[in-house]
């Protein structure tokens, strides 16, 4: 129920988005600056407000740009097609969670044949063990080739889970 | 004639075999609709960490060239440029493929990509040292005005409102701060445990520009359509290269007008094409055809994209300002080879540096045999479906960064920052800005402090004046206020056509 209410979520109105996240880059650039500023925040005897001088101007710039940008006109930007993202974007999200639990080798297989498998396009053929098994093979044969480059040629370790 | 000394270095096998690979692959690449340059460069640089920085930059190098040149594959074939800088090669590439020329189009394009970057490398090699040796002339105050002026630069010039590009270059510079204090090495901003090493350049470079491509792949897959592949026809090589040198008039505008746009900090190739395209429309007999299929536009858009690429290098090399985002993004890889551009870049690494301009030369005939022998076979290229790049581009980034130093925060960082730029491109932001921020933030951020402490010895306490006088400074600073006041004009004028 929460999934299809994300998934049809359209920002009709991008100005009211656009000025919403305006406000959120102000909040965060004022935080920032008053943290520059407040030992209070950070109590720590050594820390000189010195440290914190760069930072304070920049953080200071990024608010009035940010104000600046509240009131600038035609600031209108693109929608973004949810519906299609989100099963994508969870993936990766997932990947990169599990990653470091199942080994990478898997984890980039069985993220390669699940993006494969979601994202199919309607003229692709309707036998659906043919195009599991077509793909699972391309999984593998991916992953093997990240096996070949990364491991054996160039000698690089990638996140080891309690596979391999 | 230095540069001759160094070029033995580029003829070993393993050297050639790094330049085949990165040519091959990036003239790939760069036909793969939406892989821009810049991120193909980007994705690549963690792999060259391991080696040594002469090879790792003439791999860099060869991509940058090949990437541009390839580009143009799918700007003619299927009518969507491979990068922005081969814009103005789909106006008259792809009705010469749908004319059943296509072959021969591919000709002009590598021929006089050819063309121009030579030309652009012999500009790089003549101009860098007299403006490297200008750089000694440079002290803290100028450095860190030279760092606020790339990122001013970049920002104006890369977005279509001011106020977002400069607060890109800022949300750079803030990001950049996280982690040590490089002057007086205290631990800042560092809310979890994550961002205890603070944000590395590779990692915000591969965030910044794949994570990005990957999410955009997966929104669009079902809105974007197929495109109808052209028919790659058939061609002579020799017919091909004499229409190419017979064109002399617009092989030189692209190549001038390409290289001078390449030394103008942030400009990059889009600009240098569609200049060049346009002036060459100008002066041309044949100037009622550009757009209906003329040879000749093809000719000065590609010689010009390609020309750009060497002189894009030299205010990187000298003075750190990136001629071109790909530039930008090379930056990164010669920071963390531990090459700091300026005038000791001729004399601590002058045989890194002087090996690796002179790669590029090599990089342009590779590219010139390997693009035309693609040429023939450049249609499966286009058949990559989408669904498996995003996957692929993401495995890739996601190993890339975790390789840098074996952390696990690394990726999660990458993801982050790379989720984060997608959103905030819907609304108009752009990432090179950012990434030019982290670059120059700590060397922005190194000589204030420094400057600050001089500056106030010098000036009883009152360091701004340091900042503020000086011809070098007020030049820089006068260049920053011009470059947005010309930005918030510009941006007032198309808002107002």
């Amino acid at each position: 129920m929460v999934f299809t209410q994300i998934v049809n979520l359209k920002i009709n109105n991008m100005r009211q988005y656009l000025k919403i996240s305006t406000l959120l880059v102000i909040v965060v650039a004022l935080t920032l600056l008053s943290i520059s500023f407040e030992e209070v925040i950070n109590p720590k005897p050594w820390v000189d407000n010195e440290d914190y001088l760069f930072p304070r101007f920049i953080s200071g710039g990024i608010a009035i740009l940010g104000f600046l940008l509240f009131f600038e006109k035609d600031v209108l930007g693109k929608t973004t097609n949810y519906k299609d993202l989100l099963p994508g974007l969870g993936l990766l999200l997932v990947y990169i969670l599990t990653m470091k639990y199942i080994g990478f080798y898997l984890a980039s297989m069985i993220l390669f044949f699940a993006v494969v498998m979601i994202y199919k396009k309607p003229e692709e053929s309707t036998d659906f063990w043919r195009v599991c098994i077509f793909k699972l093979g391309i999984a593998a044969l991916f992953t093997l080739a990240l096996y070949g480059l990364f491991t054996e040629m160039l000698h690089v370790q990638p996140p080891k889970g309690m596979f391999f | 004639m230095e540069f001759l000394d160094y070029f033995a270095n580029v003829f070993t096998l393993y050297h050639i075999a790094l330049l085949v690979g990165g040519t091959f692959v990036g003239i790939i690449l760069g036909a793969l609709p939406g892989l821009s340059p810049t991120m193909s460069v980007a994705l690549l640089i963690p792999f060259t960490f391991h080696m040594e920085p002469e090879s790792g930059l003439i791999l860099l190098g060869a991509m940058y060239t090949a990437t541009v040149a390839g580009g143009a594959i799918s700007a003619i074939l299927v009518n969507v440029p491979g990068a922005p800088a081969n814009i103005a090669t789909a106006m008259d590439g792809h009705k010469m493929a749908k004319q059943g020329k296509s072959k021969e189009a591919l000709h002009y394009c590598f021929i006089s990509s050819f063309v121009g970057g030579i030309f652009g490398v012999v500009i790089l090699i003549f101009f860098t040292p007299p403006l490297a040796e200008l750089s000694l002339k440079f002290g803290t105050t100028e450095l860190f005005w030279i760092a606020i002026l790339g990122i001013t630069i970049i920002a104006t010039i890369d977005s279509k409102s001011v106020i977002k590009g400069l607060l890109s270059g800022l949300f750079g510079l803030m990001l950049a701060t996280i982690g040590d204090n490089p002057v007086l090495g205290v631990e800042r901003f560092v809310f979890t445990e994550h961002l205890t090493g603070g944000v590395n350049i590779v990692v915000g470079l591969i965030g910044l520009f794949a994570m990005p491509q990957v999410l955009n792949l997966m929104e669009n897959y079902y809105s974007q359509k197929n495109a109808a592949l052209s028919a790659v026809g058939s061609s002579t090589l020799m017919s091909s290269f004499r229409y190419v040198f017979g064109r002399a008039k617009a092989l030189s505008i692209g190549s001038m007008i390409g290289s001078i746009i390449g030394i103008i900090p942030g400009a990059g190739g889009q600009i240098a094409g569609l200049v060049s395209y346009d002036q060459t429309k100008k002066f041309s007999k044949n100037s009622d055809n550009y757009g209906k299929g003329e040879p000749e536009g093809i000719v000065a858009a590609e010689s010009a994209n390609n020309s750009m690429v060497g002189p894009s290098l030299i205010p990187l090399l000298t003075l750190s300002i990136p001629g071109s985002p790909t530039a930008a993004v090379l930056l990164g890889g010669l920071l963390i080879h531990g090459i700091f551009p300026g005038h000791e870049i001729f004399e601590t690494n002058k045989e890194v540096i002087w090996t690796f301009i002179d790669s590029l030369i090599l990089a342009q005939f590779l590219m010139l045999f390997i693009g035309l022998f693609l040429s023939r076979h450049s249609g499966w290229i286009m058949k990559v479906p989408d669904n498996y790049m995003a996957v692929g581009i993401f495995v890739l980034a996601v190993f890339g960064t975790y390789s840098i130093g074996n952390s696990y925060s690394d990726v999660l960082i990458m993801v982050s920052l790379g989720t984060i730029m997608f959103f905030a491109s819907k609304a108009g932001f752009s990432a090179v800005p950012v990434v030019l921020g982290i670059i120059l933030g700590p060397i922005a951020e190194n000589n204030f402090l420094l400057g600050k402490l001089i500056g106030g010895a010098r000036f009883d306490g009152n360091w701004i004046l340091y900042f503020t006088t000086g011809t070098i400074n007020i030049t820089l600073i006068s260049i920053c206020i011009i470059s947005i006041t010309y930005g918030v004009y510009s941006n007032r004028k198309s808002k107002n056509k």
